[in-house]
């Protein structure tokens, strides 16, 4: 294999995004017809590694060499004239155009005017290589998502391209439409085009790969041929980070269960989720991203009520149709998303603590009491040490740390009995995050019923009583904190066979 | 009967689906059709070769406004200015004439195309290189150029007497009559402008492209187009017709003042829309807006003429149309969608998505991604 000459070559690329090292001098190397698989937890860095190969990012240094050549794209369309092309999970189509239009549009050799029949019988021609009965005349806002994909194949073949990168490609296929997107790709392969394929899904690597590479942290562990590896070794190193770097955990008192969730479902969704918490527990719910946590806490918070099952709190049979249900039975929910969904950005840091409990400084008459207001937010951005220079300062002015304390001080404001907390150190520097571990162990010890939702394996360990573990809408298994090891974890997350 | 029964079990691949545009193209054709029905059994004498002559020649403008804003709204932008662009080419070029009456109809039409490109680039650097929305930089442009040209005129009309005599003739000019049927040049001018544009919307390669950044400008920076040059360019061009439609103006109504042209925005965009161009951008045709300033003008000359509707009323129809088409666009689209990815769907032969699938489409923004 070593004497081909090397398609692309990335050597000792790095990439920084403010406090994070997303990528720390990663090598790799494609060759020629082969189907090289990329894995690692979320937040490994392959995101960041496609994205500067498509000329998105960007590297802080290293180099980039594409057939001998060393290169830096500027955006993707550099990129694709160099032949290496991206197709991600929701495939990027212009509905109102033709199938043809959509595989030919960015061709640079074509002239000046559209050859109509001769562009739509290559389009027929090349559909057909791929096995795809569509018409390429029939615009393409009709297509499911895996022939928008077949689309995007066959735009590949038409530019040549000579490294496919495929980002979790899988997601939104049935089996049977997986299982001809991978004829494609071994045809592509067998044709001579490298293809860079990302899935959290082991079994779809050890189908598919002939190489398969380990990054971790942002640095690359491993890259080994497909006979050399085992489900479990890759496993082994996709985890490995210490827990105990993150937070020091020691016991609280718990109480009570508090929360009791019953065959939980929403269908197509999640199903059969059952679990409890008591009061002054953490329970961690680990998982892949898209394995349906954020959706269970939806359901809880009455965003997007589930269609059966039940919700016991206290003991009382409970419905949660509504956010409005959830805040005044004491469920409080932290979004991811706290910019999109969290927080009013160029509002006060008072009014962003205020927002949701407005009902209580509002006087008979509808006036805020703006005093009260005061007092309220200034506790608690004291007990929650956010920095800020004064509570009128607009929250888009803060830091990502503390407008996520912010958010925390809004809920906490609820006086919730359950806390939903969604990922809540993403995207915060360290030291930030450490803050805010320390402040979710102490309201778990003030007796609030904690969820944690974390991508980041080793946080949720390091912070959870017990450990629920989501894979594909349910429940895959519930670890108690000194059997939930980061391979049991990782294993019920892949889902291996 | 057999016949019917075979193309029934294995229909054509061409007759399984028609492209929107053409179904808009066919309803508007078939509510035009209508109306004028409804009017001819309404209005005695309606169906006149008069009748037909006063709604090609009131026609021109509008629908030359119409495809101006086509071509902006196809990518995702919208351009309030044409009335002002109107306003300024009619008075400017109307100021030209008056001060050389040696120049003929052609430099005319150049000058005021011109000074519509240049008003129009001038949105053009805003949109697509500055990244300020379009329907911010118009509205702006719209009571800027309109107070420049008040500044210019300081109260003075361009009068019809200081314009040369073949201004005023060109409307009355007729190319050829059929019967009581006039084709006046100015509509023929107009037909001819739509026959370039449609062409170069459909078989020019920057016309399709043009289509592709409305329809997904994410995409479209992707595929690497030059979506700032275009965006840059359909504005200019966007300026140039509205100068054109200036020079119409000033060959129509002959005395020009300040105001002159104030309001056309909103009827361009009502035409257009009407016409099934989508304000969501990547779809519509130049067809398309012609029939939408055709089906409104029809509609406003005809009402005149009917004692019961009140002026407050036509005013409303307007509205009501606008309404109905962003409407009408909507749901086809939405319906189109559906219908389409069902065809797909048998077509693959495939199993129907599974739950995973089927929860990645529901669950958008609410999955954990």
């Amino acid at each position: 294999m070593t004497e081909v000459t090397p398609i692309l070559t990335m050597s000792r690329v790095s990439k920084r995004f403010g406090a994070t090292q997303a990528l720390d001098d990663v090598s790799l190397t494609l060759y020629p017809g082969e189907i090289h698989a990329v894995v690692g937890e979320n937040g490994a860095g392959k995101s960041t590694l496609i994205k500067i190969m498509t000329g998105i990012y960007g590297a802080d240094s290293g180099s980039m060499v594409v057939v001998g050549e060393e290169v830096s794209p500027r955006n993707s369309a550099e990129a694709q004239l160099l032949g290496i092309a991206a197709m991600y999970q929701e495939p990027l189509i212009f509905p109102d155009l033709s199938v043809a239009e959509n595989i030919f549009i960015g061709h640079q050799d074509r002239g000046r005017l559209v050859r109509w029949d001769a562009m739509y019988q290559d389009a027929a021609q090349i559909l057909e290589r791929l096995d795809l009965d569509i018409d390429p005349r029939m615009p393409a806002v009709g297509l499911t998502v895996a022939n928008q994909q077949g689309v995007e194949i066959a735009k590949a073949i038409s530019l040549e391209v000579r490294v496919l990168i495929m980002d979790e490609p899988t997601a939104a296929l049935s089996a049977h439409e997986v299982d001809r997107l991978f004829q494609q790709v071994r045809s592509l392969r067998d044709s001579g085009v490298s293809v860079l394929f990302i899935s959290h899904r082991l079994d779809e690597v050890f189908e598919l790969a002939d190489r398969i590479t380990v990054l971790r942290d942002g640095r690359h562990i491993s890259t080994r041929t497909v006979a050399e590896v085992t489900e479990e070794s890759l496993i082994r190193e996709m985890v490995g980070r210490d827990p105990s770097d993150f937070f020091a955990w020691s016991d609280r008192p718990r109480g009570e269960v508090v929360l009791r969730v019953e065959s939980l479902t929403r269908r197509g969704v999640f199903e059969d989720v059952s679990f409890q918490v008591s009061e002054g527990e953490i329970l961690g719910f680990a998982g892949l991203v898209g394995a349906g946590r954020t959706d269970v806490g939806l359901a809880l918070f009455g965003v997007s009520p589930a269609d059966s099952g039940s919700v016991e709190l206290d003991g009382i049979p409970v419905e949660l149709e509504s956010p409005r249900d959830a805040l005044e039975l004491g469920i409080a929910y932290l979004s991811e998303d706290r910019r999109q969904l969290g927080l009013s950005l160029p509002q006060s840091v008072t009014s962003n603590i205020t927002l949701a409990t407005l009902p209580r400084y509002t006087s008979s008459i509808g006036l805020l009491n703006a005093p009260a207001e005061r007092q309220d937010a200034g506790s608690l951005a004291e007990e929650l040490t956010i920095r800020t220079p004064s509570l009128a300062t607009p929250v888009s002015q803060l830091s990502g740390g503390n407008q996520q304390k912010t958010m925390l001080a809004k809920w906490l404001n609820t006086n919730p009995r359950v806390l939903i907390l969604d990922e809540p150190t993403r995207g915060i520097d360290v030291g930030a995050k450490t803050d805010v571990h320390h402040l979710i162990d102490e309201l778990a010890r003030s007796g609030i019923a904690i969820i944690v939702i974390s991508s980041d394996l080793p946080e949720v360990l390091a912070m959870s009583d017990r450990v629920l573990v989501m894979r594909e809408g349910r429940v895959r298994g519930v670890f108690d904190r000194d059997e939930a090891t980061q391979e049991r974890v990782m294993t019920a997350a892949v889902g291996t066979v | 009967m057999s016949d019917s029964v075979d193309t029934v079990l294995s229909p054509s691949r061409s007759a399984r689906w028609m492209k929107p545009d053409r179904i808009k193209e066919l309803t508007l054709v078939g509510i035009i059709t209508a109306s004028v029905l409804v009017f001819s059994l309404l209005i005695d004498n309606y169906l006149s070769g008069r009748f037909f002559n006063r709604i090609t020649t009131s026609v021109v403008i509008v629908a030359i406004l119409a495809a101006a804003q086509t071509l902006v709204l196809i990518t995702r932008n919208i351009d309030l200015s044409v009335g002002s662009i109107v306003g300024v080419a009619a008075y400017l070029t109307g100021d030209f004439l008056g001060a050389n009456n040696w120049a003929g109809p052609l430099i005319a039409v150049l000058v005021a195309m011109l000074i519509g490109a240049v008003l129009g680039s001038f949105n053009g650097v805003l949109v697509a290189y500055g990244r300020v929305p379009a329907i911010i930089v118009t509205l702006g442009t719209l009571a800027l150029f309109r107070t420049m040209l008040s500044l210019y005129a300081g109260g003075q009309n361009i009068t019809a007497d200081s314009l040369p005599d073949w201004v005023l003739d060109l409307n009355r000019v007729t190319v050829v009559s059929i019967g009581g049927l006039d084709l006046r040049l100015v509509f023929l001018i107009a037909i001819l402008v739509f026959v370039v544009l449609q062409w170069a919307l459909a078989r020019l390669r920057s016309g399709r492209r043009l289509y592709a950044i409305g329809s997904n400008p994410e995409a479209a920076k992707q595929a690497g187009l030059p979506e700032q040059r275009l965006v840059f360019w359909a504005f200019v061009g966007s300026g140039a017709l509205a100068g054109l439609a200036g020079f119409m103006f000033l060959a129509r109504i002959g005395t020009i003042s300040a105001t002159a042209g104030a309001g056309l925005e909103l009827e361009s965009v009502a035409a257009a829309v009407v016409g099934g161009v989508s304000i969501f951008g990547g779809s519509g045709t130049m067809v398309g807006a012609l029939l939408g300033a055709t089906l409104i003008e029809t509609l406003e000359l005809s009402l005149v003429r009917v004692p019961q509707v009140s002026e407050f009323w036509r005013d409303a129809l307007l509205g009501i149309l606008i309404l109905a088409g962003v409407l009408l666009d909507f749901t086809l689209h939405k319906r189109l969608g559906r219908r389409l990815t069902a065809a797909a769907r048998t077509d693959a032969g495939g199993s129907p998505p599974t739950t995973i699938g089927a929860r990645r489409r529901a669950g958008k923004g609410s999955s954990d991604a």
